[in-house]
Order: structure tokens, then C-alpha cells, then sequence
């Protein structure tokens, strides 16, 4: 608290060129708080990136209550500030300060300022105050991570030693510097890159470097064999199986497995032979009434000559069996027929109807990996760094970005349905069985159980399906690795999350945790600060000792899971979620897309006024149990006829 | 058939006398219930019935379906589902109940049979029994009725043939059968016209209205003129006109004929820094300008700011009528599909094709040109006139934007009531022609009110906090459009409407009392229904749907809007104001200009102000809006504001709310639009309407709770349910909130919340502070928390049970220390 002057967390940094635009009720703001914590910082960082922070001062005593409440500050460490002002996170060291280096703004010009670069991020400011001494500095902070490469451009008019430096990043902007190239300045270019790839050139990620502390363990969210219970497993059909323990049986899988009790150890080996990557089928979840479940695995090695595996067929038929509501399988291949039987040739392939009795071959007609990151990069021609008014709906059909959202959402909802509606199990595959496998199964879940739709539950739900499962983030994301052309890279889990997002809309009570998170998921997706993330399959992740060595996403956004939550949540315990596909009800989500363009940014802060019903709610509660707890007294005291009268005001579930 | 059929008879046999027959009716069975229990107008007759049908309810009921029985009148398609409460027989008439819609907002009728769709005309036999009917409607609704197996096959065809043959697609003269239906009956008519005018807004109808609102602008140097009382100087101009009070109304009387249909520069709203807004339409360029008309002319356009006038050119940016019509009609197909054949637009092609109808566009160039007004009108000290060739169409778009913008009152509902009362209504914009409801009139037709409602929409997507009313009163209004039963809508002018009232004799109000006017044969028929005013919203809605036209927590005194940049915020008035007075411009595609044509007496050889014209600034050196966005970002607040509140001071309230403009930000009205989209699945959605928002069912226990209290404690103290009434306000409050899905508090509070918290109270919190650190305090504890604007969202939700509780809690929580020992509040309570 300076002399007075509130202290208003959420703005005191300016991200992007909103100072330009933005006129003055933030300016008397001190840039820079002394103190707090770095969860604190962090949050604020991500908050002021998100387009419904930036728009007005917050109410002082909204800040204040919001200070106190917080456990961060509590059990946050400190955030370092270093001598020229750049927050530093503990474990973060800087590498070198440039100074007179030019932003160039797509939005308002020229900015002059210091860059400075440390192991984790990049950080912009304007040194000196601006032309209005009320204008609260400039900042940009570009983790390193996100870059995807690094180009040189040419920056006319600005002198012969001037050279312009683009980062092109992977969260849609690319932020472009001129900075004068003297002798005394190391090469700005090179040290960015040998941080921004640190695998690249043989150094560890941040994640390794990193030494925040938090009240919560996030490694703990995530126990299978708890989860499994939850789902009343294992029972007389199914068992879990340790057979992966030490990732023989299947590389990518995850140690623990869900298999059907009546499968020897043998039959399993064979299976996973037939399989594609050795990724046998197994089970995600099971329907609480039902006992339908949700199969997943990779393509079957059919092979151009239609090759057959006796134990795969009696596998299927073992998993048909175990649920008695239904004499039917279904196989719901997320590829295009033609890819499919493409595939073939490649000794992939999909299961044959007649070699597999009772089973249906449905495909969900999904592109692969390659089209989507196409679709992705198209977009971001559309949303950065202009906007082409006049034909914005037509830029955005051509992207086909929307279309691709609503095959997933289609394709899932119809597993949904079938497990819901039919009673009947299905099979979920692609051909390896760790991208579209992993949003269908991943999206049907989310519609099934409500579980999934809480803060923790969704947590649970992204380390099963997508972590422990195999999805190859290392190889999908590229992190701190320079080969920006890798065409193993593609955004499945931004299509994934974009997917939850276009649920929310549909939903807006439905859902535990709000935009914010997903927002903040998404960009730890890429930043490497915590280890949630990092590399291919659970086995490489307990070779480098991820949980040990690094700090979980989670225990970040479960240290303060109130600026996650959405304050409409009902927990809709038993109900089924469809949300309608047709690209009528889909929208773009620019909140994340196009959150850069400062003209993007929405002018009423609803996510502050998210956060009011939150206390507003928390207050009430206190309320109902003080009220319940002093009523209770009395009728105890008074006499016992009103005491079975108080069932109506049972307290509500409401976790704020 | 099943008992009680008296009234139902067979349509197809008795068709040709149904009109008679309804006509003869009339008055008969006056109050009457139908026998499964819909509540007839007096004078109104189920036509058929079908029982065991099933409603889908859109997105905003809930979604999923809702049994019941479907009724046909000669008047509208009702459904009334099973467990509906029973009518209170003495209640006022209620035109159409929440499941109603009225025959003549029918466009199609569709039935739905196994495998097939088909287009019921009046003339079509169906060769099969429809499992589903589907009623489209002009308002854009979908109407959906599933028929059960159970309703026997005779029910479902009678009534499906039924609805075909009566909603009449019209044409002139059923019109007027539908309004006689509806409001003919002798007690309609007596209940009407006893009806009492709302008096909470302004109607903008006689010279009164016209001063209050001078007052409420604080408009000096206007005056009200009646030189058009009679309609001779315009007969599209309402009677009472507000001029500059330097010109004398013989003066005026010689301006008419120099303007377009006689529609002289007049006095719209006063900006609070002082700057005027005037519409008009285009000059008449072949009249000669004598001196002395020169002088009123001037005078008239000037009005008080002796110094500057900008003319904004409407003609040119925005979209004729014409277009205004093609892209609604587009919207239209493509929301609703190809209704006879239930094909529409491919998903991939969805955005493409919304952008092609451009739609969006127009509801851009709207929004875009009144920000640029009400940026200049924010430069203080000029007039902006709105110039349009025949100043009926866009400029009541543009005039009625910049209010909403700039002026708060405007987005309460009854202020939006008298804006639209005084810029359209009695403006003359002619709702009757481009309605059409006639449909003799294609060529005029254009739904030009319902871009302006889009553009209000799109205000209120982007600033749910700054508006006291709701989308859904946007979304009533816009219903009611289509109906051809209001006054409001049913003429082109004031003119038009004062005639009929004369018609009708005394014994009608005048706002009440016009009719159709292309029917002249019976115009002078006294039993021609008085038509209501469409703001006589209880005619139409339920308490319950009215409840939700107003947001539960007053806008707060606003915060100062993000500038964006897309617009330019601030012209440069310095160098406006700096020009010579009597200086001319045009703000025209974003910039300023002074085109020496722009005042046709100024260019002729008049030459009295050739002088200072040639020393008026070139249009090169006016700089374009754009150019002028940073010199705004950079600029200080104005003064005065910063002055008296600090940096983050209480925001200039006028300070218009400018939209984002860019593709992103203009969303579609998919509420409205979209509410029958035909690929809309039936889903049961997890957010029913009997499953209430977590805030609601906590006051709601919160309020139990305290009633139990009260209850259990009575004994000691005599007088606790005295505060049950306040809680409960929050509680419907609350519950309003949610169903509008609107934030249920304004962005941020008003500036009085940056002092310093206050201590609470010792009275009423006492305890809830004892209670180790709470997570803040609650501000309605705070003394005297009326006084700084009110509003303040904690002021709204704990005002009332804070208030309720610091009673109750005086005698229930004796000591701070004891809350934590409830056994010990017991015995306190008890003695």
C-alpha cells in the first residue's frame, strides 16, 4: 500500500499497447506492487491477458477483500523484484537488459523501452514515464515458451545498425522489436533462442528450474485408483490391472489399466500386438447405472490382407459381455472412412463387421493432426494482427476452424448418446489412439458425468485422458524445442479445450471452473513453468522425475481456486449434457483467439463481477449456517418439535 | 369428441360463416372459461381444442417439452399446460398467456408427419396424420407442438386445419377482423378505454411533454412552438415543435417550405455539455431565398450556439429502407431456413452467409455513425443536425442511438419508452407503411425499428451493467411489432393517429383511440375498437414476464467506457470551435468538410455570408476522425470532472457508450433470431426453470431460516414477521436476475466505494465480525450507504434483510462473543 494510494492488483501491469488507447484511471496506479506474492503476480499476468480484466479500476474494497481472502498471500513466496523493476519468479534469473529497443506495436506505433531476458520470459517495459506523466508504464511479457520461432525482419527507416526481430508464438501474436546492434550488447537473438529452445541447445526446461512453493500438492490430484473407485471399479467384470506397471506392455499407456477380468495375461500380450503402438483396448469409464463403459485403443493391425486376431475379437466380445443391458458393440473410429482404409495399406486398418460379430463400425469423419494445425495457422491470420471488419464471418468459415469444433462435438456427443440413450459400450479409436481418441473419449466423458465439469474433477479428467493416456504434448506443443516446422506439432488440446469452451457457453451453470481457467490452462499448455505438461507418456515423465522436480499446474490454480470458479455453477449431478453442433450455436472463442487486439477487449469486466457473486455467495452461506447453527440451539433449548424441521435448510454445496 | 365440446364445431363445414359467427358472439359469453380451463377475452370462442399435445420450450424456457391442450380461437393458437395454476377470474384481460401466439403473428403453417413436412394452406387436405405442428411466426418464433398418440387422430387434423383457415394470411381487411377479435367486444372496449396512461414516462404528445423534457435536458433558449397544431405547416411533424425561442412562430411559418415535407430543423435532446441535437430533412434547393428567410433559416438551424453547426448527412452511410428490407429478409430465410421444405444453409457456410446478408453491416454503419454523432455532441457548445432526405427513417435511428448512448435515462425502460415516443411515434416514422400489415404495400416495406432494436441489443451485449432494462423487454418489443393491434404502430403519424381519435368521438383517449385508416367505410363506426398504446405492456404480458423487463439493480452511476480507438472520440473541436461563428460543416464518411453547396442559400448569390465563408476553413485542413484517435487517447479528461474526484472520479454519466465495431464484436441477436432455428435439438437443458440459481435458493433458505427463527422465538417477541416482506423483494429480485442472465451487478460500484471502509455498525454486524476475519464487510452496513448514489449492489441485496436482520439480530444475538456459542443465544433468545 502506497501513501494512501489503493492498491489494485489487477492493474498494475499493462499488457500489450493498451496504454495507448487506454486514457487515464489507471495511471495514478503504482506500477509496480513491493510486495505480494508470485501466485499473486502470476494471476495478475494472466488477468490482464484476459480480454474481460482490462476496464476499469476495481472497487478499493473489492481489492482489499480480495487480499485478505486470498490463501496465496498467505502461503505465496514473495515475488523478487530485481533492480530495474522486472518481477522475477523464484527459481528465474536474468540474462541480459537491452536497452532503447523499439516495440513495434500493430495497434499504436513505436514503443521505446528496455527489454530484458531472463530464463523464462521476455520482459518489455518503457523506462522513463511517457509523454503524460500519469501513463502508467508499458509492459509486454512474453514467456518464452510460447515462442514458436524466431524471425528477423527488416525495419526500414530506422538506421543501418537497427534490426527488427519478430516472435512468432504460438498462442496467435507475434510481437515484433527493433533494437541497434552494438558490440557491447550480446546477440539478442541467439541468447533468446538458446532460452526459448533450451532443448535444444542442451539446457533443462524452466519447469526443472522453478522454485515456487504451494499449499497444494497438484501432483495429488490425480490418484487412478482412486478415480477408478469413484466409478465403482473394479467389480466382477472389470479389474485393474498392474500388469503396465513398469511399462512393458505398452509404452505410452499409463501403469495402471482397467481390463476385463476374465482375459489372461496372454491373450492381453497378443491383443496388444494386433494393436497399433501396442495401445490394447481399455477403459476410460463406466456408465454408474448401466455398466455400458467407454472403450479406448488404437487402430487394429489388419494390414492389406485383412489379417484377424482371435484374442482382439474375443477381447471385444469379453467387453461386449460385461454389460448386460446391451448384445451390441459400437466402434467409433474418429477418422475419415478413406483415411481408414488408406491406413491399411500402412498395415493399419479398422475392424471388420464380419469378423467382429454384434459390432458396429461407425467413422466420425475427423481430419488428422495436420489439417487442424493448418486450420489453426489460418486463423491466426484472420484474428492477428488486424481484423478484417467487413469480412470477419466469412474469413473465419474459410478457416474451417468452427466446422472442425463441431465434428468433435458432434462425434462425442454421439458416443455420449449411444452410451446414455443406447445402453450399448462403445470402442473409441483413431490410429494411434492418443489425439481424436483422446477428445472424443476425453468431450464424452465431459457430458456424461458431472463430475468432470468441477474444478478438480476436470483436472482429473485432462490427467487421465490426455496426460497419463499418451497424448504426446512434447511432440504436439514442441516445448523448448526449435524445430517450429515439425509437423508432429498440432493444437489437439487447444481444439479440446476450445471444445469445454463452446460446452460453458451452452452450459453457463453447468461448470465448475470459468474461463479464466481454461484461458490459464491453455497458456501454462505452452509456457513451461510447470511440469503438468511436459513431455510424451507417464513413462518418460517418471524417467526425469517430473513430479518430484517440477511444480503441477494444478497446485498453482488450486491455491486459489475462487478466481477459477464460476459463480453459476449447480452441480447437475445427474444429467447428461448435449450441446447443440450446428455451427449456429458455436462461436468463435475470442476471448483466447483474438484476446491480443486491445480493440478485442470487452468494456464491462465481467470476470470482476464474476468474482463479486462469488463473495456475494460465500457471504449469504455464512449466513444460512450461522442462522442454521443459532436455530438449532434454540429449537434445542426450546424444545425438540422443531428440530426435524430443519432438513429444508440443508447447507448447499457450494465451494468457494 | 369429449364433453364439453359445445363450442367446437366442425371448421371445414362452417367455415364461410366462422367471421359471422365470431362477430355474432361477440359480447355473448363475456369472461368465460373453456372448459379445460383457458381463459377467454370476453367475446372470444374456442374454435377447437386438442388435448395430450406437447409444447417444446426454447432455450429461454428451459428447453425440453411441456404437455397440455392446445386451443385455436378466433383470435389465437393458446396452450395452456397441465398444471397450470388456474386464472384469477377477475384479474384484468390478458391478451395472450406465456405459451399464446396470436393469429396474425402467424406466417406459416407446418405439419410434420411420418417422413414427410408439408405447408398447410387454407385450401390443403392432408393425406396423413401430422405427429407435429409447427407454426412460424413473423416475430421469428418457431412455434413447435408435438401431438401424443393418445390425442385422437379427429383432434389433431380438426385443429390443424382449423389454425390454417383462421390466422388469415393477410390482407386488407382481415386486419381489422383480427383487431375486433381481439379488442372488439363491448367489455374490451369499456375495459380499454378506461384504461389509465402511464405516467411514468413521457408520450411526447402535446406541448407539456415537449417542455418537461426541455426541463429534463436543461435545455434553455427552446421553446415549444404549436404553429403545427393543426398539421398545416407538415402533416408528418407532430403538432408541438421545439425551435430556438429567438424566432417568432411567424418567422417559423415561413421556413416550411424550404425544407423536405416540411420538416424544419427541430430540437431533439441537450447534450449536458451543452450541445444541441436536431433533426431535419434535406432543403428544398429550387425556392428562392430571400433575405429575411435566410436570417430564420439560420437562426432555426443554429438554434442557441451562435457559433457552429455540424450537419451529419445520413443518406449517404447508411442503408436506404430498401436495404434495410433485403437484409432482414435474408436473415430471416437463413434463421428460419427454407420453412416449406426444412433445408437451410450448410454449417460451413453459416458465417459466410450471415455476413452476405449483410445484416451486421447495417447495424455497424447505424452504430457507428450515431458514436460519431455523440462524440461531437460530447465537444460541447454546437448543434448537430441530423440531415435526411425525408428525415423519417434513419435519422430516428441515429437520434434515438445517441441517446441511448449518451443519456442514462434513456436505458431505463420507461425512458427508452419516451425516446422512442419522441423519435419515432410522434416523429412520424412511418410504422404503418413499413410494417406493412396490410401487405399491400411491399415496396415501402422495411423493418428499419427493428434494426434500431438490434443496434439497441448490441449496445446492451456490451454494456449489460449500464442498462436498466433487459433483452427481454428489447425481445416484447420487438413481438409486439408484428402484431397489428397497437396504436403506437398503426399510423405514420401523429396526424394520422389524431384523426382517428376524432373519428371515435370523445369517449376515447386520444393515444387509445385511432384506427386503421385505409378503412374508410367504416372509420367513422363507433364500434370500431379503441387500439391500445403498446407500452400498455400489461395487456400483453404477465406480471411474472413484465418483472423481467427491468434489470433488479438500478445501473450504477456509470464508469468511464474503455475507448478502443475504433472510433473517433474526440473530433478536434478546438479547431472547430476556433473558426469563425456561424461556421458550417459536414461530417460526412468520417470527416469534416464545408462544402460550399451544403446551405443552398449560402452558396447562392445571396452573399451575406460570403465573407466569412471564404474564411472558413478548407476542407483539407479539417482533419479525418480517424487521424484524430490519438490526439483523444492523449487528451486530459475534461476539466471540472478531474478536478472534483481525482483521477479515478465519478465518470461523467454522459459519456457515451461507444460500441466495439469491429467483426468480432458485433454478435448476432441469436435470442431472437434464433429462437426456432430449425437444427435446435429438444434436449432436456440442465437449467430448468424449477431448478433456481444457487443465490436465489440461498436467500430463499436465508429467509427460511429467518422465518423459522421468527417462529420459534415468537413467543418472546411479539413482532418479528413484520420483516418477512423486505427479504422476499431480494428474493424475486434475485430470481429475475437469473432468468435474465445478466450479471446481477453493475461492473463497479460508484465512487463513494473508494473511501475508506467505514467501521460497521455496532448494532447489526456485531456479530458476524465476531466471527474471526470475515471476508469483508458487507457496505449496506455502512451508514447512511443511500447517500452515495445508491445503487451499490450490497446496498441492494443485504439493504433489505440487513435491514430486517439488525431488528432481529438486536434481540438474537445478545453478545458478539455469544454467536460463538449458540447454545448460550438460545437461552438469551428465550428470556
Amino acid at each position: 500500500m502506497v501513501s494512501g494510494i489503493k492498491y489494485f492488483p489487477e492493474y498494475r501491469y499493462r499488457v500489450e499497447n493498451l496504454s495507448i488507447v487506454v486514457t487515464t484511471p489507471f495511471s495514478y496506479l503504482f506500477p509496480f506492487s513491493p510486495t505480494g506474492s508470485h501466485v499473486e503476480w502470476c494471476k495478475q499476468l494472466i488477468a490482464a491477458t484476459i480480454s474481460s480484466q482490462i476496464s476499469g479500476p476495481v472497487p478499493s474494497d473489492i481489492a482489499n477483500r480480495e487480499n485478505k481472502n486470498l490463501p496465496a498471500l498467505r502461503y505465496g513466496a514473495q515475488v523478487i523484484m530485481s533492480q530495474n523493476q522486472v518481477p522475477l519468479l523464484p527459481g528465474e534469473t536474468i540474462q541480459t537488459t537491452v536497452k532503447d529497443v523499439m516495440y513495434i506495436c500493430p495497434f499504436s506505433g513505436l514503443v521505446n523501452g528496455t527489454l530484458t531476458i531472463t530464463d523464462y520470459k521476455l520482459y518489455f517495459t518503457t523506462v522513463e514515464k511517457s509523454v503524460h506523466i500519469q501513463e502508467s508504464p508499458f509492459v509486454l511479457d512474453v514467456n518464452l515458451g510460447v515462442i514458436s520461432r524466431l524471425e528477423t525482419i527488416s525495419v526500414p527507416n530506422q538506421g543501418e545498425n537497427t534490426k527488427g526481430l519478430e516472435l512468432v508464438c504460438k498462442d496467435m501474436r507475434s510481437p515484433r522489436f527493433a533494437y541497434k546492434t552494438e558490440e557491447s550488447h550480446p546477440d539478442v537473438v541467439e541468447l533468446l533462442a538458446k532460452h526459448a529452445f533450451p532443448l535444444s541447445h542442451g539446457l533443462p526446461l524452466f519447469a526443472f528450474l522453478y522454485k515456487e512453493q504451494f499449499p497444494v500438492d497438484g501432483w495429488k490430484v490425480y490418484d487412478p485408483t482412486a478415480e477408478y473407485r469413484r466409478q465403482g471399479l473394479p467389480n466382477e467384470s472389470w479389474t485393474i490391472s498392474k500388469m503396465n506397471s513398469t511399462y512393458e506392455l505398452c509404452d505410452t499407456y499409463p501403469s495402471i489399466l482397467v481390463i476385463p477380468t476374465n482375459i489372461t495375461e496372454e491373450d492381453i500380450k497378443r491383443v496388444a500386438v494386433f494393436r497399433a503402438k501396442h495401445r490394447i483396448p481399455v477403459l476410460s469409464w463406466i456408465h454408474p447405472e448401466t455398466q455400458a463403459t467407454i472403450i479406448r485403443c488404437s487402430q487394429p493391425l489388419v494390414g492389406p490382407s485383412d489379417r484377424r486376431c482371435k484374442e482382439d475379437e474375443r477381447f471385444l466380445q469379453i467387453i461386449m459381455d460385461a454389460n448386460a443391458q446391451s448384445h451390441k458393440l459400437t466402434i467409433f473410429d474418429a477418422r475419415q472412412s478413406s483415411v481408414a482404409v488408406t491406413n491399411k495399406a500402412k498395415d493399419g486398418g479398422y475392424e471388420s463387421e464380419s469378423f467382429y460379430p454384434n459390432v458396429e463400425l461407425n467413422f466420425l469423419e475427423i481430419p488428422n493432426i495436420h489439417v487442424m494445425r493448418e486450420s489453426l495457422r489460418k486463423m491466426k491470420d484472420v484474428v492477428y494482427p488486424t481484423i478484417d471488419e467487413a469480412h470477419w464471418h466469412s474469413a473465419i468459415d474459410q478457416t474451417h476452424w468452427l466446422e472442425y469444433i463441431r465434428l468433435l462435438l458432434a462425434g462425442a456427443a454421439k458416443v455420449a448418446d449411444k452410451l446414455e440413450s443406447g445402453k450399448t459400450s462403445v470402442v473409441v479409436h483413431c490410429s494411434d489412439g492418443w489425439d481424436r481418441t483422446a477428445q472424443l473419449t476425453s468431450l464424452a466423458m465431459l457430458m456424461l458425468d458431472s463430475h468432470y465439469r468441477t474444478l478438480r474433477g476436470f483436472q482429473v479428467l485432462v490427467e487421465k485422458e490426455w496426460i497419463s493416456f499418451g497424448h504426446k504434448f512434447a511432440a504436439r506443443v514442441g516445448h523448448g524445442d526449435e524445430n517450429h516446422a515439425n509437423s508432429e506439432r498440432s493444437p489437439l488440446f487447444i481444439q479440446f479445450i476450445d471444445c469445454v469452451w463452446q460446452m460453458t457457453r451452452q452450459f453457463p451453470a453447468a461448470f465448475e471452473f470459468n474461463e479464466l481457467f481454461l484461458i490459464t490452462v491453455l497458456d501454462h499448455l505452452y509456457s513451461c513453468l510447470f511440469g503438468t505438461f511436459l513431455y510424451n507418456s507417464e513413462q518418460e515423465r517418471a524417467a526425469k522425475e517430473v513430479q518430484t522436480t517440477t511444480v503441477s499446474l494444478w497446485s498453482y490454480i488450486n491455491s486459489q481456486p475462487e478466481d477459477f470458479t464460476n459463480p453459476f455453477y449447480v452441480d447437475y449431478e445427474h444429467h447428461v449434457l448435449y450441446p447443440l453442433v450446428s455451427s449456429r450455436h458455436l462461436e468463435l472463442w475470442t476471448g483466447y483467439y483474438a484476446r491480443w487486439n486491445p480493440r478485442m477487449r470487452p468494456q464491462v469486466p465481467v470476470h470482476q463481477t464474476l468474482k463479486e457473486l462469488l463473495f456475494l455467495r460465500a457471504e449469504l452461506q455464512r449466513r444460512v449456517e450461522e442462522l442454521q447453527r443459532d436455530a438449532t440451539s434454540h429449537s434445542l433449548s426450546s424444545s425438540s418439535e422443531h428440530s426435524p424441521a430443519h432438513s429444508t435448510g440443508t447447507p448447499l454445496h457450494t465451494a468457494v | 369428441m369429449l364433453t364439453g365440446s359445445k363450442t367446437t364445431f366442425k371448421v371445414r363445414q362452417m367455415l364461410p360463416d366462422i367471421k359471422e359467427r365470431m362477430l355474432s358472439q361477440s359480447g355473448v359469453n363475456a369472461r368465460s372459461r373453456d372448459v379445460f380451463g383457458l381463459r377467454c377475452l370476453p367475446g372470444e370462442c374456442v374454435l377447437q381444442r386438442a388435448v395430450m399435445v406437447r409444447k417444446k420450450l426454447t432455450a429461454r424456457e428451459g428447453r425440453g417439452w411441456v404437455s397440455g391442450t392446445l386451443f385455436c380461437t378466433h383470435f389465437r393458437v393458446a396452450f395452456l399446460p397441465q398444471d397450470s395454476p388456474k386464472a384469477d377470474d377477475n384479474a384484468d384481460p390478458v391478451l395472450l398467456g406465456d405459451h399464446d401466439v396470436a393469429l396474425a403473428s402467424i406466417e406459416k403453417v407446418v405439419v410434420v408427419g411420418p417422413n414427410r413436412t408439408k405447408l398447410v394452406t387454407p385450401n390443403s387436405s392432408l393425406k396423413f396424420t401430422p405427429e407435429e405442428l409447427v407454426l412460424y411466426c413473423r416475430d421469428l418464433r418457431v412455434i413447435c407442438f408435438l401431438f401424443d398418440r393418445l390425442t385422437p387422430d379427429a383432434q389433431v387434423l380438426e385443429i390443424t386445419y382449423t389454425i390454417a383457415k383462421t390466422y388469415q394470411p393477410p390482407k386488407p381487411g382481415s386486419v381489422l377482423s383480427f383487431q375486433n377479435a381481439a379488442l372488439g367486444s363491448v367489455e374490451m372496449k369499456q375495459f380499454l378505454s378506461n384504461r389509465r396512461r402511464n405516467t411514468h414516462m413521457n408520450w411526447f404528445e402535446c406541448a407539456a411533454d415537449w417542455e418537461q423534457e426541455l426541463e429534463r435536458c436543461g435545455a434553455t433558449g427552446w421553446r415549444v412552438s404549436s404553429v403545427n397544431d393543426r398539421f398545416e405547416m407538415s402533416t408528418s411533424l407532430p403538432r408541438s415543435i421545439v425551435v430556438p425561442q429567438k424566432v417568432l412562430d411567424t418567422e417559423l411559418k415561413k421556413s416550411f417550405a424550404h425544407f423536405n415535407e416540411g420538416r424544419i430543423p427541430r430540437w431533439c435532446w441537450r447534450h449536458p455539455r451543452g450541445s444541441d441535437l436536431l433533426r431535419m430533412a434535406s432543403f428544398q434547393n429550387n425556392i428562392y431565398h430571400e433575405k429575411d428567410d435566410i436570417r430564420n433559416l439560420e437562426m432555426i438551424l443554429f438554434g442557441c450556439q451562435s457559433s457552429l453547426c455540424v450537419v451529419v448527412e445520413l443518406d449517404e452511410e447508411l442503408p436506404s429502407p430498401a436495404d434495410v428490407q433485403l437484409a432482414h429478409s435474408r436473415l430471416r430465410a437463413l434463421c428460419l431456413g427454407d420453412i416449406s421444405t426444412s433445408v437451410s444453409v450448410p454449417d460451413d457456410k453459416w458465417l459466410s452467409t450471415l455476413e452476405s446478408t449483410r445484416w451486421l453491416d447495417y447495424t455497424r454503419a447505424c452504430l457507428r455513425k450515431a458514436s460519431e454523432v455523440a462524440c461531437l455532441l460530447r465537444g460541447g457548445h454546437l448543434t448537430v443536425a441530423l440531415q435526411e432526405a425525408d428525415d423519417r427513417d434513419m435519422s430516428c435511428v441515429v437520434s434515438s442511438l445517441v441517446q441511448v448512448m449518451c443519456d442514462p435515462h434513456c436505458r431505463t425502460q420507461h425512458g427508452f419508452q419516451g425516446l422512442v415516443q419522441k423519435e419515432w411515434v410522434t416523429a412520424g416514422h412511418r410504422f404503418y407503411t413499413r410494417i406493412n400489415y396490410h401487405r399491400d404495400n411491399d415496396k415501402e416495406e422495411a423493418p428499419v425499428f427493428l434494426l434500431f432494436l438490434d443496434c439497441v441489443w448490441q449496445l446492451l451485449s456490451q454494456y449489460p451493467s449500464r442498462f436498466q432494462l433487459t433483452d427481454d423487454f428489447l425481445l416484447a418489443l420487438h413481438d409486439s411489432i408484428h402484431l397489428p393491434l397497437f396504436s403506437s404502430f398503426l399510423a405514420n403519424c401523429q396526424r394520422e393517429r389524431c384523426k382517428r381519435s376524432q373519428n371515435l368521438g370523445q369517449s376515447y383517449t386520444p393515444v387509445n383511440g385511432w384506427r386503421d385508416m385505409l378503412h374508410q367505410d367504416s372509420s367513422s363506426d363507433p364500434s370500431d375498437p379503441p387500439l391500445p398504446s403498446v407500452w400498455d405492456w400489461s395487456l400483453q404480458y404477465s406480471k411474472h414476464r413484465r418483472d423481467h423487463f427491468t434489470q433488479p439493480v438500478p445501473p450504477t452511476p456509470p464508469l468511464q467506457p474503455l475507448l478502443n480507438g475504433n472510433l473517433n472520440t474526440n473530433p478536434d473541436t478546438h479547431r472547430l470551435t476556433d473558426t469563425i461563428p456561424g461556421s458550417v460543416f459536414l461530417l460526412s464518411r468520417g470527416s469534416f468538410s464545408c462544402p460550399s453547396n451544403l446551405l443552398p442559400w449560402r452558396s447562392g448569390s445571396s452573399g451575406v455570408y460570403k465573407k466569412s465563408h471564404r474564411r472558413a476553413p478548407s476542407s483539407e485542413n479539417v482533419p479525418g476522425l480517424e487521424r484524430l484517435l490519438k490526439a483523444w487517447a492523449l487528451a486530459e479528461l475534461p476539466h471540472g470532472l478531474s478536478a472534483t474526484s481525482g483521477p479515478q472520479g465519478p465518470l461523467d454519466p454522459y459519456e457515451p457508450l461507444l460500441p466495439l465495431l469491429m467483426g468480432p464484436c458485433m454478435g448476432l441477436w441469436r435470442e431472437c433470431y434464433l429462437r426456432g432455428a430449425l437444427h435446435a435439438q429438444a434436449f432436456s437443458h440442465p437449467i430448468s426453470a424449477n431448478h433456481p440459481h444457487p443465490v436465489e435458493r440461498l436467500a430463499r433458505e436465508v429467509q427460511q431460516l429467518k422465518d423459522k427463527l421468527a417462529q420459534v422465538s415468537s413467543g418472546a417477541n411479539p413482532n418479528p414477521p413484520s420483516k418477512t416482506s423486505e427479504p422476499r423483494r431480494a428474493d424475486t429480485n434475485l430470481n429475475q436476475n437469473t432468468n435474465n442472465g445478466t450479471f446481477l451487478f453493475p461492473a463497479s460500484k460508484p465512487q463513494g466505494a473508494a473511501m475508506p471502509r467505514a467501521p460497521p455498525p455496532a448494532t447489526s454486524t456485531n456479530h458476524l465480525t465476531s466471527r474471526g476475519p470475515p471476508p469483508a464487510i458487507a457496505p449496506p452496513s455502512r451508514p447512511g450507504h443511500k447517500d452515495n448514489g445508491g445503487s451499490n449492489k450490497h446496498t441492494f441485496l443485504f439493504g433489505h434483510s440487513s435491514v430486517a436482520e439488525a431488528r432481529s439480530d438486536q434481540r438474537y444475538y445478545p453478545a458478539p462473543s455469544n454467536a460463538k456459542l449458540p447454545k448460550s443465544n438460545g437461552s438469551s433468545i428465550a428470556s
